[in-house]
């Protein structure tokens, strides 16, 4: 079975910085499991993540997307490539309009009918518990509803892979034990999930794998009963 | 003439709103290529940087030679219309409007640009979040363009000429005004300049408060 | 959005604007003149044209106010049709390389020499102005005195030039001796401060005196043929067309029709003429221009 989302010998640097962000990285994402990323601040997560989202090209390497050289494609064919994974950005960015607009923009995006995105997006808010902020604006949002729009967001547009960026920053008890099961149920879709975390209770609560990145590198790989020693 | 002054009035933002048009049109395309090309970016931002501070009379004697009859392009006869003025200041204050162009769409970008992408959004719809999102910045942008268009001097006067009812602008008949000993109307154009840049300015804003709403 | 389609859109807008704008205003006759800021500060340049346009309304006059070398550098380069000039000797090599010609003397008045009432160089009432830069000379190699000059090439500063080269003396570079580099008003304004001698027009001096600018400069030396300030109009060679022809009108005008209204022109306001017209007296100032344009 080939992998959803191949990373082969991936190195990057950001221009001007000098500096390695990820040294040497491989890594396969599958569908229908849980992969969490841990590590500390600024070891590489969200590089690695972006990554394996097509927002950076790799300096070095290869990004594999259902076995097609993401980067060597063009066109629809790399547009629909894309489609098929989302990145979520630790802090929340929405656009200009309603929570609803929001969690419909997704679809919007992929010329989805107006009428049916947003009702689809209403049916995701209210799954969530999160119906009654649909008419805000964004400016009316606390940071942890804000953070949990733009999750929703994501899995609204219903990519096979989700890719989430310190999902539980903001996020308040109740909120994360809601997220928490929202991406149990999404692995029972079968949609692929990577969390990076620096949150080791989370990472341990819902991960079918862990992997550890330190200084670029991944340092660890396995269940996390194994990786993630109390 | 009070009649004169309107006129004078008048003939500065015609004049001046073209040349910030006009240098918007590319300084904004500019600033959304460099923005997207880091390696471009590093090269030429700091150079575009520098230039926003170029004098205004040195950009006039530029194009003067330029425009001159014995000039290369003498014969498109430009000099001393109001055109020349439009073209000069246009290219008077691209460095100002692309290079804060520049980090409004770079910020924009790496928000929306990334999120537009992230979401499954292919460059043309990324490319229309970034700029819906960066309106308000970019009007600053056009809005300091401008001003820095209709309070220039060097350029309307060397190829402008400060000809009467035809290319005076405000700035030129201060400076004649000045020359004349006649301070007081000199101030009195003055202020009627510090207006209406005040006046085009909180116009702009409201614009965009009604665009937030 | 793709870039390149961005860029061409760009340059579409950049190109539709440019068109409309080349086509606006091309049904006047537009006749570009260069001349000394001194000139067409007094307004009798603008009052000219106004009279000539109720017998030629399709013409503009376009005067572009430098000074007098930048005038005659810019009509050599072929930026003007036209030029008011009040400077002979820098005339006399234009016409020379054939720049302008057909000059015509339009009007003249006299500069003067104005100075703080204190008067530290003793020069007030000296009837000769050359006699009276030399005192100011000596007063400022004594620290008693200072100088304001122009010094911008104009009609007035190559006249307060030719009159320390009469003198025998360089006062350039000399601690006493200022240079402005500036207009004749800001000039006299930095004189009144300084409390310092300055050469002036009697156009700008009078203006600036009425309004209280200056009180701290009095006339101190005037009249005499050696402060004479001829003005005189020429034509570019270079210029053709229909332009050309409205030039060699509006100059016929200026030294034929206009002259009486240059007598009087602000009579009313300062009580004593601005400038003289030419009529009648060209022989004399012909003689005079040959004098100043240094033989």
């Amino acid at each position: 079975m080939s992998a959803a989302i191949e990373l082969r010998g991936v190195w990057h640097m950001y221009p001007g910085s000098g500096r390695w962000a990820l040294r040497d990285v491989s890594l396969e994402v599958a569908e229908g499991r849980i992969l969490a990323v841990v590590g500390p601040n600024g070891s590489g997560k969200t590089t690695l993540l972006k990554i394996a989202g097509t927002l950076y090209r790799p300096t070095r390497g290869t990004l594999r997307l259902w076995g097609s050289d993401f980067w060597a494609v063009d066109g629809d064919e790399r547009l629909r490539l894309r489609r098929l994974v989302v990145y979520v950005h630790e802090k929340p960015v929405l656009v200009r309009g309603t929570a609803l607009h929001n969690v419909a923009y997704g679809l919007l995006l992929r010329g989805a009918p107006p009428e049916e995105a947003l009702s689809r997006a209403r049916r995701v808010l209210e799954r969530m518990g999160a119906g009654e902020l649909a008419g805000r604006e964004r400016g009316q949002l606390s940071a942890g509803e804000a953070q949990l729009i733009s999750i929703l967001r994501a899995v609204a547009a219903e990519p096979r892979v989700l890719l989430l960026d310190e999902p539980t920053a903001h996020l308040d008890l109740e909120k994360r034990r809601r997220l928490a099961s929202l991406i149990r149920e999404l692995r029972g879709r079968g949609m692929g999930v990577v969390v990076a975390t620096h949150d080791y209770l989370l990472a341990r609560s819902i991960a079918d794998e862990v992997v550890v990145v330190e200084e670029g590198r991944l340092k660890a790989r396995g269940p996390p009963g194994e990786v993630l020693e109390v | 003439m009070a009649g004169e002054a309107l006129e004078i009035a008048a003939r500065s933002l015609a004049i001046s709103g073209t040349a910030t048009l006009l240098s918007s049109a590319w300084s904004v395309v500019l600033a959304y290529l460099l923005a997207r090309s880091p390696r471009a970016s590093r090269l030429l931002v700091p150079f575009l940087e520098a230039l926003v501070g170029i004098p205004t009379v040195l950009v006039g004697l530029l194009l003067y030679l330029l425009l001159s009859s014995q000039g290369p392009l003498g014969m498109l006869r430009l000099l001393y219309t109001p055109r020349a003025i439009v073209v000069g200041q246009a290219i008077l204050i691209t460095p100002l409007i692309t290079s804060v162009a520049y980090r409004v769409l770079t910020h924009s970008w790496s928000m929306y640009g990334e999120l537009a992408l992230a979401l499954g959004a292919a460059e043309r719809q990324a490319a229309r979040l970034v700029f819906s999102e960066s309106l308000p910045g970019l009007a600053a942008a056009v809005v300091m363009g401008f001003s820095r268009a209709f309070g220039e001097l060097g350029v309307a006067l060397m190829v402008g000429g400060n000809i009467r009812g035809y290319t005076r602008v405000i700035t030129t008949a201060i400076a004649l005004e000045v020359s004349r000993g006649e301070f007081g109307l000199a101030l009195s154009l003055g202020a009627m300049l510090v207006a209406i840049l005040v006046l085009v300015s909180l116009t702009l804003r409201f614009l965009g408060r009604l665009r937030e709403q | 959005m793709k870039p390149r389609l961005l860029v061409v859109l760009a340059v579409i807008v950049a190109a539709a604007v440019l068109v409309s704008l080349t086509q606006l205003g091309a049904q006047t006759v537009r006749v570009r003149v260069t001349t000394t800021t001194s000139l067409y500060a007094t307004g009798l340049l603008d009052y000219l044209e106004d009279q000539f346009r109720k017998q030629h309304p399709n013409v503009e006059i376009d005067f572009i106010a430098v000074g007098s070398g930048e005038a005659l550098r810019r009509a050599e380069m072929g930026d003007a049709c036209m030029v008011f000039v009040h400077a002979p000797s820098l005339e006399k090599q234009y016409m020379a390389r054939g720049a302008i010609a057909e000059g015509r003397i339009f009007a003249y008045n006299y500069f003067i020499i104005a100075g703080p009432p204190s008067d530290p160089a003793r020069i007030k009432g000296e009837d000769d102005p050359v006699d009276a830069f030399e005192k100011i000379y000596e007063a400022g190699e004594e620290g008693r005195a200072l100088f304001v000059s122009r010094g911008d090439n104009s009609g007035t500063h190559v006249k307060e030039l030719s009159l320390w080269e009469a003198a025998g003396l360089d006062p350039r570079g000399r601690p006493w001796y200022l240079e402005t580099g500036s207009g004749m008003g800001n000039t006299l304004l930095v004189a009144n401060e300084r409390g310092a001698y300055v050469l002036t027009d009697i156009g700008t001096y009078l203006k600036f005196r009425k309004d209280g600018k200056i009180p701290n400069l009095d006339v101190m030396v005037q009249g005499g043929d050696e402060l004479l300030n001829i003005y005189s109009v020429y034509l570019v060679p270079t210029c053709s067309g229909e332009e050309a022809k409205y030039a060699r009108m509006f100059a016929d005008f200026v030294a034929g029709e206009a002259q009486s209204l240059i007598g009087s022109y602000k009579v009313d306001v300062y009580g004593q003429p601005l400038f003289y017209p030419a009529q009648g007296k060209l022989d004399w100032l012909a003689e005079k221009w040959q004098e100043l344009a240094g033989g």
